[in-house]
């Protein structure tokens, strides 16, 4: 039997290689095989090659590495995590194809090491390596969002380093409180209660939804991903919140707290949405809100609301690359995705505003969509668990959903009632109907064709859920309701469309707590802070000179003053404080 | 050369409006036809799904406007405070 040969090693070491492949054909070549040679192996890997997958609580571990006292399993492989790495290496040819055009090479292996890394998550067998893979993944991306050029990009670059890092050290302290506790670093299901003895599974937790973007601490997904290069929000929007929800299946199922906020962050952000007048942070909230069905369906615990997650990952990933590039097309061709600079482009790029369109139902759920058979799932898993406000919650956000994403963008880029764009916009435009570049309508496509397909042939997906699935999606009452639902959606929108039309502004969100803080801090430290200092400095620098001076002066020694003395103590007082201070 | 045109709002405001008057009358009929099984008693209230639509829409959009007159700020808030902050300095 053949070694196994990891696809995370294959893409990210292989991303390292781009910059330095000298024709610019061989080098486009190169990046698109990348993907698919982790296709390969994946394919490989499943149908036995290097050795049987067993049903999904057990696992393959090819191998196994000695570390300290223990004993790592850098690899471990059950059909959950084939599932989330067909899905990642699928996704990543699609965004490979989409960033074809990009000209900085480095920003092609940024985004390589980032997919490689979070394969290397989904394959982690113990919690070390998950950490080590975590931390790579906090880091790709913070090169994606500096590649933008622009100050704003920097600072939400380094806000996300700086969030991920913070849940990064959470994740790090509940490892190494378990590996206290238990001895074991088996990457699996963690206890859960309320009692200080569960601090470490506590602070896991935090790490993960920080992660998964779940309400309160959601702000820096949508704060960075609307300033990255539009071929790199790409990438951001489908790795590491998908990753943290892998690792909340594996470790946190059914715990009731997961299932509340998740709920409640699936509306949250519908609202935040309304007010929202670029269209990439528009798609952020959206991911939010989507992941809002994921954490549920996870804290939810049961079969159903298991295979409802790791689907609704599975079918996000797909979607949500879809509606950024309809969103990147805008940013792309028309230099803005500001709603209240744009309108009118339908005539200009009706392709992508159809493919966009596919991305918009899927989204929302509409039947025949890969939306509908996910989305539903983690609902009827509410329905069956008769949590009347847990369903009417995740019902709601479907409203907002289509609201947003299937109404609300596509109306004020493409359409908001005019056939022509605005003037600045136009002057951008070709007098053609394909504005947008070629290889972004087919990497578009491709997602389109995915959404469908899925959607209307969901028994491949439900084939690769780790258990198994008795759901059955198209039922006229599931079927009848939801497009009924929509209908009526639309009629509200409609008569309140000057409501959601873009305006020029930029929405608070929760990051205003400590971001105001924050700068009360910097600002108390760079004014108030650094004065008290200098004075500090001052007394000091005086009160020896005075000391000195006194000392080397024999005829001034012998009229040694009170007041001299006095300066003298306390010199002596401060510098003694200053050396308590830094030794404490 | 391809064709420009532009979007096809008379068909698409036919197919709405019937879609939307069928959506109506098949609700009462498998309503009265026991057709459709649903897990709460609120979901068999007539029209349940239509007036969630509407509604929910209405709300979602009211709420989150009148949030907005206390969470919209002008597009450079943030630079604008550290600018500040800098000329305090």
């Amino acid at each position: 039997m053949m070694a196994w040969v990891h696809p995370g090693i294959v893409i990210a070491l292989g991303g390292l290689l781009i910059p330095f492949i000298p024709w610019r054909i061989v080098k486009q070549a190169y990046f698109l095989m990348l993907p698919l040679a982790g296709l390969a192996l994946l394919v490989l890997t499943s149908s036995g090659m290097f050795g049987a997958i067993p049903a999904f609580p057990e696992s393959f571990r090819p191998f196994s590495l000695p570390f300290l006292d223990y004993t790592l399993h850098p690899v471990r492989i059950h059909n959950l995590s084939l599932l989330f790495a067909y899905v990642y290496v699928v996704a990543a040819f699609c965004m490979n194809i989409y960033a074809l055009g990009v000209k900085n090479d480095w920003e092609h292996t940024a985004a390589m090491i980032y997919v490689g890394s979070a394969l290397g998550a989904v394959f982690a067998g113990d919690l070390l390596t998950l950490f080590f893979c975590l931390e790579i993944m906090s880091w790709a991306p913070f090169f994606l969002l500096l590649f933008r050029g622009t100050k704003k990009a920097m600072g939400a670059a380094i806000r996300y380093v700086l969030w991920h890092h913070f849940s990064g050290v959470c994740i790090l302290a509940g490892i190494l409180m378990h590996i206290h506790a238990t001895g074991s670093l088996e990457f699996g299901l963690m206890p859960w209660g309320w009692g200080s003895q569960y601090l470490g599974y506590h602070l896991m937790i935090l790490g993960f939804v920080i992660n998964a973007a779940t309400t309160p601490f959601h702000s820096w997904l949508s704060d960075s991903y609307s300033e990255a290069t539009p071929s790199g929000s790409i990438y951001m929007t489908a790795y590491t919140t998908k990753t943290a929800i892998f690792c909340l299946i594996l470790t946190f199922p059914g715990v009731p707290l997961l299932m509340w906020m998740g709920a409640i962050q699936a509306v949250f952000a519908l609202f935040l949405a309304v007010l929202e007048n670029d269209g990439r942070r528009l798609c952020s909230y959206h991911i939010i809100s989507q992941i809002g069905y994921m954490v549920a369906g996870v804290g939810m615990g049961t079969h159903m609301g298991l295979n409802g997650a790791a689907s609704h990952a599975l079918c996000h990933i797909i979607y949500n690359a879809l509606l950024y590039m309809g969103a990147g097309c805008a940013l792309v061709v028309a230099g803005t995705a500001k709603f209240d600079r744009l309108g009118g482009l339908y005539k200009y790029m009706p392709i992508s505003f159809w493919l966009y369109m596919v991305g918009g139902f899927s989204i929302s759920g509409f039947p025949l969509f890969n939306g509908f058979v996910s989305k539903t799932m983690t609902i009827e898993a509410a329905e069956l668990i008769h949590n009347r406000p847990i369903y009417l919650l995740l019902e709601g956000a479907t409203v907002g959903t289509f609201l947003h994403t299937g109404l609300k963008l596509p109306w004020n880029i493409w359409l908001q009632g005019r056939t022509e764009p605005p003037p600045e916009v136009r002057f951008r435009l070709k007098d053609s109907a394909v504005n947008t570049p070629v290889h972004m309508l087919a990497a578009m496509g491709i997602l389109a064709f995915l959404c469908i397909f899925l959607g209307v042939y969901p028994k491949i997906l439900y084939d690769m859920l780790p258990y198994p699935v008795e759901f059955v999606p198209f039922t006229l009452t599931r079927v009848f309701s939801i497009t009924q639902m929509f209908i009526f959606t639309f009629l509200g929108f409609w008569v309140l469309r000057k409501l959601v039309k873009g305006y020029p502004g930029y929405v608070l969100d929760t990051d205003w707590l400590v971001r105001i803080p924050g700068d009360y801090l910097l600002r108390f430290c760079t004014g108030p802070l650094q004065r008290m200092g200098a004075c500090l400095d001052r007394i000091g620098e005086r009160a020896a000179d005075r000391i000195v001076h006194t000392l080397r002066n024999p005829e001034t020694e012998a009229a040694l003053n009170p007041s001299l003395a006095g300066a003298g103590i306390l010199a002596a007082l401060i510098l003694f404080v200053f050396f308590i201070a830094r030794h404490l | 050369m391809h064709r420009l045109r532009v979007y096809p709002k008379r068909l698409f405001w036919r197919v709405y409006w019937a879609a939307l008057a069928v959506s109506l009358i098949l609700d009462g009929v498998w309503l009265y036809s026991h057709a459709v099984h649903y897990h709460f008693k609120f979901q068999y209230f007539p029209e349940f799904f239509a007036l969630f639509g509407f509604i929910g829409c209405m709300l979602l959009i009211l709420i989150a406007k009148g949030m907005g007159l206390f969470i919209v700020k002008e597009e450079d808030y943030y630079e604008k405070r550290s600018k500040q902050g800098n000329r305090v300095k």
